[in-house]
């Protein structure tokens, strides 16, 4: 399947790393854990670069901010003290669900978002937490939000860019979080995935909302009609079946194998219902 | 295309292979004779072709065999001490737990990566564990049974 790579690469830094990926042109691959470029096969690749060696395996206060590098794994992440306090754990409990325990030693945070599925499930919760990604090419390093590093569908900013860690920025105070997941089996790709965050004012209403969805648009998306609805309401019933609404309209979902456009839409509302429920009753996420 | 040299530990033993860039760890191991390591999906979906890369289990076929240089690889092969099966492997055999046995080796990697970590888990987790090999025999319930007396073995 690879039988036309003519050189693998393990470099111990980053610098390294970028020398290679130019040296190698449109012919060099970056390589994580290998468990999206392995099953995508890609007979133009002639030099893989593993990058697993490079020092990109951490997780690190900066701050206010919580930064994880590229290479960190999602048995990683869903073990680690640290993820599984930040924001009721939605970061963890996404990476819980990436495949099987097999899959979750190997796949990579940066990988799950390089790779630009729109079904990646860290991507959703990290839409919600208004994540930032810090790219590294040869003229130097920028960062940039989450929002800006998918540009369509399977399209994402790094090129000839390695994407070296995702920041975290402060949370609101007192926010609630939740993450919901639909897939047909737990760690299977997600049909729907939705993750909320809310923080209520004194008297009960949303004073801040985040609503992100993954596999109902060409990108993961967030749904900023539909916080805009929320924000100054209280979360009853009646905010909830409108918020609902405009989710349904702000999403564009396509059928596929797994699932059909209405069916996702119809589970668009639930998700999300479901986690703005969780929100309002600070039953959140947790592991 | 041009052959590299890669070197790790295979059960105990030091090797030294030579290897293409493009190989995956899958294929190198069944060339070199570990057929314990089973080719299955070959897309990481059946966990048939499981192995511990440092006491955890990957999926060896959607790994290059480049990047198991300098680590600690365990196949089913390795389990057992010379004729002495391992207590899982006496687990799988007394409850019937293994029928065909395309699933086993990755079943008891899978099994003991989680109570080397975990001597004593749940019914839970065990299933946990198990979730990421398909087993189109038994239907689970028997190597959950197994694992959980083998754990229950070793207090
Ligand atoms: C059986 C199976 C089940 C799965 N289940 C799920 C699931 O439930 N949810 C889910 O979200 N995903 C799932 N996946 C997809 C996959 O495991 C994840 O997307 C994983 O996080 C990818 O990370 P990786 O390190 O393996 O990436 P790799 O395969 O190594 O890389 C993926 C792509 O990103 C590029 N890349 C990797 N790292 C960087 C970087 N730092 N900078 C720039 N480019 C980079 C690579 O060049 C490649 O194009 C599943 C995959 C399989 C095979
Ligand atoms: S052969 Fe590797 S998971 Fe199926
Ligand atoms: S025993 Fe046959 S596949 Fe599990």
């Amino acid at each position: 399947m690879f039988d036309r790579v003519e050189a693998f690469y393990r470099p111990g830094t980053v610098r390294e790393a970028l020398r290679l990926l130019q040296n190698g042109k449109n012919r060099a691959r970056v390589v994580a854990g290998g468990t999206d470029l392995v099953v995508e096969a890609d007979r133009s690749i002639r030099f893989l670069i593993d990058i697993t060696h490079a020092g990109l395996s951490y997780i690190r206060r900066r701050g206010k901010a919580c930064v994880i590098g590229a290479t960190t794994t999602m048995a990683t992440l869903e073990n680690s003290p640290a993820i599984r306090a930040l924001a009721g754990g939605i970061l963890a409990r996404a990476a819980a669900t990436c495949g099987s325990v097999q899959i979750r030693n190997m796949a990579t945070l940066g990988g799950n978002l390089a790779n630009g599925s729109p079904a990646a499930d860290t991507a959703t919760p990290l839409l919600a937490l208004d994540a930032e990604v810090v790219l590294a090419d040869a003229r130097g390093r920028r960062k940039i939000p989450l929002t800006a590093f998918y540009s369509g569908l399977r399209k994402t900013a790094p090129g000839k860019a390695l994407l070296i860690e995702v920041v975290i920025p402060a949370l609101p105070r007192g926010g609630r979080w939740s993450f919901q997941k639909l897939g047909r089996t737990e760690s299977d790709i997600s049909l729907v995935n939705a993750a909320a965050g809310l923080q209520l004012d004194s008297k009960g209403r949303a004073k801040w909302a985040r609503i992100a969805l993954g596999a109902v648009a060409p990108t993961p998306i967030r749904a900023v009609n539909a916080e805009k609805l929320l924000v100054g309401r209280k979360v009853d019933e009646s905010t909830l079946a409108e918020v609902c609404d405009q989710v349904a309209r702000e999403v564009q979902p396509i059928t596929d194998v797994r699932a059909s456009a209405e069916y996702r839409r119809e589970m668009c509302r639930v998700l999300v219902r479901r986690a703005l429920e969780e929100c309002a009753a600070g039953t959140g996420c947790s592991l | 295309m041009k052959a590299m040299e890669v070197r790790l530990n295979v059960n105990g033993e030091a090797k030294q292979w030579t290897i293409a860039p493009g190989d995956l760890l899958l294929d190198v191991l069944r060339r070199e004779g570990y057929f314990g390591v089973k080719r299955g999906c070959e897309a990481g979906e059946c966990g048939a072709c499981t192995v511990l890369l440092d006491g955890k289990p990957i999926n060896s076929c959607l790994m290059f065999a480049a990047q198991a240089e300098g680590a600690d690889v365990l196949t089913i092969e390795g389990v057992a001490h010379g004729s002495t099966l391992h207590p899982l492997q006496e687990a799988f055999l007394d409850h019937g737990a293994v029928q065909c046995g395309f699933c086993t080796p990755a079943m008891i990697l899978n099994a003991k990566a989680l109570l080397d970590r975990k001597p004593h888990p749940s019914e839970e987790e065990v299933r946990e564990a198990l979730a990421g090999t398909y087993c189109r025999c038994t239907g689970f319930r028997k190597p959950v049974e197994a694992v959980l007396a083998a754990a229950g073995a070793k207090r």
